[in-house]
């Protein structure tokens, strides 16, 4: 898959970790210049993909605002949120990871219906993420996740590039899950 | 986006149709070799000759037999199914009426079609796919009304809402296979269709269709490229990892809440 970024400027703010380096990499692979300040068109607004005591969840929350609004201002931008797929389907081992995730979840859906037309905003939800060493999720979820196993940060990264993709116009508000159909039911046989 | 489809067989039923046609040329654009299917032969065929290494088929998605054969000549052609695309279906368009007034007979047309097609057509396409042992993708298109209810509709709603879980049915079933399947919500979307029944003068929103797209964040219907451009990503090598999601591609509509 291939989309143009070319000319596009890119803030990358938040967590860090493999998720994120990579999307910054195929971002680049994809024309986008990153920028460090000021309102870029692009804003990828990365979450702890894994219980991360003490991250600031509430700066995360005011970049993205603060952001959306100058790129409402300027007529036009884009966002993506990097959650965990705990974000829509509490995990009980993950308690804190998944009331701030949902918490970021329900943001991008209001940021979504506020910032319009102007900007779209939408988020990955990384479920089981990492080979061997899993980035985003648990072991736990590896087993319910109907593919059988987990997925690599490039099949992660090839979801949040196709909501970074310009040419998707009508598409805003959206979660989107890499999990191997992890949240779809339940995978195993009883 | 680009995406290398490298030569896979997709099918898209009700191919000749406003979505189905922008999907079928979005997936035969980026390699794929592209079943046209449809009730409407004709239709199908027209657009069938515009596209590469194309084939029209005349299936009827509500009638066992026709997919089953409809299939048949597909492996005759290709001697393959890697992508089937259910986005054949039908809406009331003689009957706005609320439940206690609507007609059986237009209640089972729209499930038979609707959710019984999804499951038929699915079902004949999937035999050859699960043994063939390659994998391969399904992506069935749902609709924001399957998501969020809409009045005067109720077998369209039922229908749609039974294939958004269906697909979810679908993917820890076939998961194992490889066999991914994800579903796709458009929102209203202009069409010729959606123009003679919505939006045009005579159309039931009248004029209320600038009061209806204040609940749309975007502001405005979509285009059946939009629909398309979710269709290929779900269809391409990129996305491996997706299964069991339901994709609203409805300019936020149901994002939320927006009055």
């Amino acid at each position: 898959m291939q989309i143009d970024l070319t000319g596009h400027s890119v803030r990358i703010t938040g967590a860090g970790g493999a998720l994120r380096d990579t999307l910054r990499a195929r971002l680049a692979d994809s024309g986008a210049r990153m920028i460090g300040e000021g309102v870029p068109d692009l804003l990828i607004a990365s979450a702890p993909l894994v219980e991360a005591p003490g991250f600031d969840w509430s700066a995360l929350a005011a970049i993205a605002r603060e952001t959306g609004a100058s790129m409402q201002a300027g007529g036009k931008g884009r966002i993506v949120f990097l959650l965990p797929a705990c974000a829509a389907l509490p995990v009980r081992r993950q308690p804190q990871l998944s009331m701030q995730g949902a918490a970021l979840l329900a943001l991008m859906r209001t940021m979504a219906m506020t910032l319009a037309p102007q900007v779209a905003v939408n988020a990955l939800g990384a479920g089981a993420i990492g080979d061997p060493d899993l980035v985003s999720g648990d072991a736990q979820m590896i087993g319910h996740a109907p593919v059988g196993r987990a997925g690599t940060l490039e099949e992660a990264c090839a979801v949040a590039l196709f909501l970074c993709d310009p040419d998707n116009t009508y598409l805003t508000g959206q979660m989107l899950t890499a999990d191997g159909g992890w949240m779809a039911g339940y995978g195993r046989s009883f | 986006m680009r995406a290398d489809l490298g030569g896979r067989v997709a099918i898209v039923t009700g191919g000749a149709g406003a979505i189905g046609t922008a999907i079928c040329r979005m997936l035969a654009a980026n390699g794929a070799r592209v079943v046209v299917a449809d009730i409407n032969e004709s239709g199908a065929q027209v657009l069938a000759e515009t596209l590469p290494d194309a084939m029209a088929c005349e299936i009827d998605i509500s009638n066992e037999e026709s997919t089953t054969e409809g299939v048949a000549a597909v492996l005759a052609r290709y001697g393959q199914i890697d992508i089937l695309v259910n986005n054949a279906g039908v809406n009331t368009q003689a009957h706005r009426v609320t439940i206690e007034q609507f007609p059986k007979a237009e209640w089972d047309r729209i499930v038979r079609i609707d959710l019984d097609g999804t499951y038929l057509m699915s079902k004949a396409a999937l035999v050859p796919m699960v043994a063939r042992g390659a994998g391969g993708r399904v992506i069935n298109i749902a609709s924001v009304v399957g998501l969020a209810a809409m009045r005067l509709q109720s077998p369209f709603n039922a229908a749609k809402a039974g294939i958004v879980h269906l697909t979810r049915a679908m993917a820890i079933e076939l998961g194992h296979h490889g066999i991914l399947t994800n579903a796709i919500a458009p929102g209203s979307i202009l069409s010729e269709g959606t123009r003679a029944l919505f939006y045009g003068k005579g159309g039931l929103f009248g004029t209320r269709t600038d009061e209806f797209m204040r609940h749309i964040p975007m502001g405005r219907p979509g285009e059946a490229d939009e629909i398309a451009r979710a269709a290929l990503f779900l269809s391409s090598p990129a996305a491996s990892y997706v299964n069991g999601q339901c994709l609203a591609v409805d300019g936020g509509w149901t994002a939320g809440y927006m009055v």
